[in-house]
């Protein structure tokens, strides 16, 4: 077996919210609840969800981009929320990451040269000739050219933007890779280029990718295993085969039911989910998909489900399962 | 037979900017039959919704359409008057918007601005107003209508707003309906939920309907016919299944084959190298010959011409052209 990269054990993090004079908090987005699950090295875990479910802040929390309210990330082993800010800088290198609007993650005012080398200062890796070199490597390897360096970020299309963004991401080393919806803000035609991109590197780098999207269809193509996000919580964690063929939440069910496929035409057995998502604010207690579930039962509207294993390697958080 | 609804013939639509002409759209020939559902396809930049704005007549400065004709109803769109305009906008033709969320006025209530377009087009007594409005709230999947109408845009979800969206478009009985990418915003589970929700308005309204659209698997759920456009240009046109399985065109070809599927697994997707053409000074000879894996010399120079190659299935390019010969690109 491949050793674990990542542990994420029960880890919370809500945003308050404050009102009145006093700004005393009144409420809180329950963006991440207690969510476990673990990344094996060399693997892609895909993480969907619709928006608002918490992928996104879920993603920041594991990188400390974000302070958890509770619960543990280990990387490698070692309880992350526990470095200080030495290792911490150390262990950023190994873990990068790639947002989702390449627009406004590049500074405009720093050339392509500057964007990728800033890494390389940062960390003290790489200085004068050998930096430049470094460069050089890395936008190759993510089919820039070298005359591209010296240029500003208002000069390259949406997808070449996003590759400056995998760039510089790669330049530290990195062994894991968060990637946050990396190719939602492009063109159809220019998406295959990156994800065919971010296969190659991965199999060339032996990276190790949490592959964040709503797009379940590319979710799909990317991912090793698949985890299922609604309001906060995880819902389901499977291989990918196992969870599009044979979906054990009703949610995941819906989910993957509910897209339209090319060529196919009308599609007649459809599952329409009543309502939308519920607010984070106040979640719906119990399971917070029942509401919106077709199989509920009161115990549902009780009791939280627990997330456990029902087959090997597939959890899922249902009563009925 | 079917009768034709909408024709539009070599509609040139430019907007002039700083740096020159953006031809947003280049002789542009669309046909949509009456009860028909056209799906307009292509990526962002590439003159779909300059067409729909178009038909309305919506283009504003520095945009402008240089010539062709829009056929509605027998009548050419392009000649009239603007206060004939206004009094087809929004009854017989009307149009939903991509974003619901910032096509609604936020300041009035929701049951007030369907009121509005009801009382614009359609003679009803002040009084019958509001039951229409919440007759229509009702038929779009509106829970609690006489109450929901009395709310403002932001009390509205997603969803919902879209909803709303297309109960004012719908509010006149519209001849065609131009949708804009009207789920792109949305979730999947809401955007299923609103797909459904044409699906039975198509039934009960017996409307013509552009849906406008980049996600292909929206379009292949709705459409009778399919057209894609290419940098400002139509390349290829035909029903929905002969435009899945039977593509002819280099790009649409591609274009199917670049995006990750539920229902086939691909270790390596299909790359179109290169990004999508600016459309100031796009590429001479055709738009996609600088990305095309067949482009000959040809290509370059000239450009295509829309040609039947079977009866209803029109192909802009030169691989198709009669006395060439064609390279097999099936499968």
């Amino acid at each position: 077996m491949s050793e674990t990269i990542l542990e994420v054990k029960n880890l919370k993090k809500y945003f308050p919210i404050r009102g009145g004079i006093l700004l005393r908090q009144v409420a809180a987005i329950h963006a991440v609840d207690h969510v476990s699950f673990d990344v094996k090295q060399g693997e892609t875990l895909g993480l969907v969800g619709e928006s608002g479910c918490g992928k996104t802040t879920l993603g920041r929390t594991i990188l400390r981009l974000i302070k958890a309210d509770a619960g543990t990330v280990h990387y490698m082993g070692r309880d992350l929320f526990r470095f200080d800010r030495k290792e911490m800088l150390k262990v950023r290198l190994e873990m990068a990451i790639i947002f989702q609007d390449p627009y406004s993650s590049l500074n405009p005012r720093m050339t392509v040269a500057d964007i990728i080398g800033e890494p390389l200062d940062i960390h003290g890796l790489a200085k004068g000739v050998e930096k430049k070199r470094r460069i050089i490597e890395l936008v190759e390897k993510v089919g820039l050219a070298p005359f591209h360096l010296y240029r500003y970020p208002h000069e390259f299309s949406g997808g070449q933007k996003q590759r400056i963004g995998i760039a510089r991401a790669l330049a530290g080393n990195p062994k894991l890779l968060v990637a946050d919806e990396p190719v939602s803000s492009l063109d159809v035609s220019v998406r295959a280029q990156i994800l065919n991109l971010l296969k190659d590197l991965q199999e060339e780098l032996g990276l190790t990718y949490l592959y964040i999207s709503h797009d379940l269809s590319t979710v799909k193509h990317m991912s090793d295993r698949v985890a299922v996000m609604y309001v906060g919580k995880l819902v389901e964690l499977a291989s990918a085969k196992e969870i599009y063929k044979s979906p054990l939440h009703p949610y995941t069910e819906a989910l993957i039911s509910a897209i339209p496929i090319p060529g196919r035409g009308a599609s007649k057995d459809r599952i329409i989910l009543k309502g939308s998502v519920p607010t984070p604010i106040d979640p719906p207690p119990g399971c917070r998909f029942h509401p919106r579930c077709s199989y509920s039962q009161p115990k549902c509207a009780k009791e939280d489900p627990e997330f456990i294993e029902t087959k090997k390697g597939h959890f899922v958080a249902c009563h009925l399962r | 037979m079917s009768e034709s609804l909408l024709s539009i013939n070599d509609l040139k639509t430019y907007f002039f900017t700083a740096e020159g002409a953006v031809k947003a759209g280049d002789k542009v020939n669309l046909e949509i039959n009456k009860k028909e559902v056209l799906g307009l396809v292509g990526e962002s930049g590439c003159g779909k919704s300059t067409v729909a704005l178009s038909i309305m007549r919506l283009i504003r400065p520095p945009g402008k359409i240089l010539g062709g004709e829009i056929w509605f109803e027998g009548e050419d769109l392009l000649r009239k008057s603007g206060e004939e305009m206004r009094k087809i906008r929004g009854g017989k033709i009307s149009m939903i918007f991509q974003n619901p969320m910032s096509s609604m006025n936020p300041v009035y209530t929701v049951g007030s601005q369907i009121a509005e377009a009801i009382r614009l087009h359609q003679n009803v007594q002040k009084h019958e107003v509001e039951e229409k409005v919440v007759e229509i709230l009702r038929k779009v999947g509106i829970p609690d209508p006489s109450k929901r109408m009395k709310d403002y845009p932001h009390e509205y979800s997603g969803g919902m707003c879209q909803r709303a969206m297309t109960a004012m478009a719908l509010s006149c009985n519209p001849k065609l309906l131009i949708a804009d990418e009207p789920t792109t915003n949305l979730d999947v589970t809401i955007q299923a939920q609103i797909l459904e929700l044409m699906k039975t308005l198509r039934k009960d309204f017996g409307a013509s309907i552009l849906l406008i659209g980049h996600n292909l698997g929206v379009i292949s759920e709705l459409c009778d016919k399919v057209a894609v456009m290419y940098g400002g240009k139509l390349v290829e046109y035909s029903d929905l299944t002969t435009i899945f399985e039977k593509a002819k065109h280099p790009y649409t070809q591609a274009l199917l084959e670049s995006i990750p599927r539920l229902d086939v697994e691909t270790e390596r997707l299909r790359i179109i190298p290169g990004t999508v053409p600016r459309l100031i000074n796009p590429p001479p000879g055709c738009r996609f010959y600088p990305r095309c894996e067949y482009a000959k010399a040809i290509c370059g120079k000239q450009e295509p011409q829309l040609t039947d190659i079977r009866k209803g299935h029109t192909v802009a390019c030169f691989l198709y052209t009669s006395n060439r010969r064609t390279k097999s690109s099936d499968g």
